[in-house]
């Protein structure tokens, strides 16, 4: 009945939700007003930092601008593309004549490094209908180089448990060189846990509190690949008559690939994210569970003017036997939408795969994901699942449905970043 | 006791330079031209100072004006009337251009800026049919320079990250200057009847 009438509400809400936003002049301001677009951009320069490093697609853009007639909604998007990449406190277009008559230089000018003393970031909230609500935020003290966050979560969503704690993180991002970041992480949680999980779970799997303390390091290879290593040390207590603590300490590496290139006008901006990971529980370090977790992910990402395409796949496997918090979750706010993680496998499982497709066009969202979760080969089972709904500016409102004979059971989220 | 007479061209005089005083301090000046109230501020320039550079770096600038009159009594509105123009100066002829945006769009090029400026009011003129010669009329003129960049979305472009809504750019948001400390310029004038205005045109 509330899923229901959620439904109902989202169905009301989403072309309210979904109306495009201002993102330019009016219909009645549109057109050349200004009369310098009779002038021809001669050159585009970006000053003001010693070191500036701009992606590729946005230096096309900036090279392409040259020669074209002028155009300031086209240079203010520019600035604000600079300004976003290099975390800018500022950036100034300085308009001046050219050498040749009519035409004009284009200086974009970095304003001076502010250092962000001090910040809050709400990292993810979410409200799912399966799943009840899920939120992250941090506050972060940057000290010359070094970064100290403290932040607070409570996610529902993620792992078929709740967690429920506070995390912590120091982090270097050049250490002697831009090549070599440190991060050390640490976390403490209480979980809850769904009546499904209770149930099919052994006495010892389930534990009300964990700690995690993860040091890695990160070397950038040869842009953009880059390579993460270090270590996890896990200690949860379990909910045994007798108090009990176990450690689950990893080895952890991961390889990563992010490239983009186009630009988001007429050719299209493709934007590619690849990552494989490996966690490793070792007697080594002390570990108890003894482990191999394998997680491949990639993304690829088109976007042309008010069209936006993505395509994800996942797969993922465990050998060994892994803690419930590294077991793999389908039937979430991100994949498998639509679906009940607890009706899939309420606790998680050690083989994943799965598969993604979201178009925006205007705001408007569909999607299709399919993807499977099993232990032994014959559990499993592919399911499929259906949206819509409207996404803008790291919000997501939808309605996710899954593909099965029988009720239909439609399933509602809302929030940002997830 | 003798009274001193006090010569025909003295009284010329004062009468012409307390005029002129007073042309001087009106500084919204309203006149007829047939059915039109037009009006004219020599005083009030606003392609100066933010304004002006941001035109000079290229950047159009949007003028909002506003006239409200009020007739019969102070308290009275009679009308108000909102305009909006689009102002651009030319890099290389070093000349202003002005746009009003109405249905059709109207446009004066290779204007000074006195004469940008005189375009502006030119264009707010409006049509008195129907107001009694007798009645007394208050006017008021508002200017303001808008930016352009403000997009008036508490979470516009820019200011969600890939790691969520930050403090410092909500921060960034709300400390913009208030509407209240955008160049804006307002006069005043009144009460004036239509029948004063006329009779001091066929005078002038």
């Amino acid at each position: 009945m509330r899923t229901l009438l959620l439904t109902g509400i989202f169905v009301a809400v989403l072309p309210i939700g979904c109306a495009p936003f201002p993102d330019g002049p009016s219909e009645d301001e549109a057109g050349s007003t200004n009369v310098n677009t009779r002038l021809i951009v001669e050159s585009v320069q970006v000053l003001g930092r010693g070191n500036v490093k701009l992606s590729d697609p946005l230096r096309s853009d900036l090279r392409s601008v040259a020669g074209q007639n002028f155009d300031q909604t086209l240079l203010d998007r520019l600035a604000d593309r600079i300004k976003r990449e290099l975390h800018a406190p500022e950036v100034r277009m300085h308009v001046v004549k050219g050498d040749v008559p009519d035409h004009v230089i284009v200086n974009f000018e970095i304003g001076a490094e502010r250092e962000k003393r001090f910040d809050l970031d709400l990292a993810r909230f979410l409200y799912h209908s399966k799943q009840g609500w899920s939120g992250q935020g941090h506050a972060t003290v940057n000290i010359h180089e070094n970064a100290f966050s403290f932040g607070m979560v409570s996610d529902g969503d993620r792992l078929n448990e709740r967690y429920a704690g506070i995390e912590a993180g120091f982090e270097r991002k050049h250490v002697g060189t831009d090549r070599l970041q440190l991060r050390f992480d640490f976390s403490s949680y209480h979980e809850q846990w769904n009546q499904a999980t209770l149930i099919e779970a052994a006495p010892d799997d389930i534990y009300r509190t964990r700690t995690q303390f993860a040091p890695t390091a990160t070397i950038v290879i040869l842009e953009p690949l880059t390579v993460s290593f270090g270590v996890d040390f896990a200690r949860y207590r379990l909910s045994l008559p007798v108090a009990k603590t176990e450690s689950s300490n990893a080895v952890v590496s991961t390889l990563r690939y992010h490239q983009r290139w186009g630009s988001a006008g007429d050719r299209g901006e493709h934007d590619v994210r690849a990552s494989y990971s490996v966690r490793a529980g070792t007697h080594f370090l002390e570990s108890d569970p003894v482990f191999a977790r394998h997680e491949a992910e990639a993304r690829y990402r088109f976007r042309r003017g008010h069209q936006d395409l993505s395509i994800g796949f996942l797969a993922g496997k465990i050998s060994g036997l892994a803690p419930l918090f590294e077991r793999f979750v389908l039937g979430n706010a991100e994949t498998l939408r639509g679906w009940n993680k607890f009706d899939l496998d309420p606790l998680g499982a050690s083989h994943v795969a799965h598969g993604s497709i979201d178009y925006v066009y205007r705001g408007f969202l569909a999607f299709y994901d399919t993807g499977a979760v099993w232990d032994r080969p014959e559990e499993r089972e592919q399911k499929q699942s259906l949206g819509l709904g409207c996404r803008k500016s790291g919000f997501q409102l939808a309605v996710a449905f899954p593909v099965r004979t029988g009720v239909v059971s439609p399933v509602f989220y809302a929030g940002m970043n997830f | 006791m003798r009274l001193r007479t006090i010569k025909p061209w003295w009284v010329i005089a004062a009468f012409l330079s307390g005029m002129a005083f007073a042309m001087w301090a009106e500084e919204l000046v309203l006149s007829t031209q047939e059915s039109r109230l037009e009006f004219s501020a020599p005083r009030v320039h606003f392609l100066v100072g933010k304004p002006l550079e941001r035109l000079r770096n290229a950047s159009e600038v949007p003028f909002v004006f506003k006239i409200t009159l009020w007739s019969g009594t102070r308290s009275h509105l009679l009308r108000e009337v909102p305009a909006r123009f689009l102002v651009s100066y030319d890099l290389w002829e070093e000349k202003f251009s002005v746009t009003k945006l109405v249905t059709p769009r109207r446009t004066a090029s290779h204007l000074t800026d006195n004469a940008a400026e005189a375009w502006c009011l030119q264009e707010m003129a409006q049509d008195v049919t129907g107001i009694s010669p007798n009645e007394p009329l208050w006017a008021r003129l508002e200017i303001r320079a808008e930016d352009s960049k403000e997009s008036g979305l508490p979470f516009g472009r820019g200011n969600i990250t890939d790691s969520g809504i930050s403090l410092t750019s909500l921060i960034e948001i709300f400390s913009r200057p208030a509407a209240s400390t955008q160049p804006h310029w307002s006069v005043e004038t009144g009460p004036v009847t239509l029948d004063e205005l006329r009779r001091s045109r066929r005078r002038g």
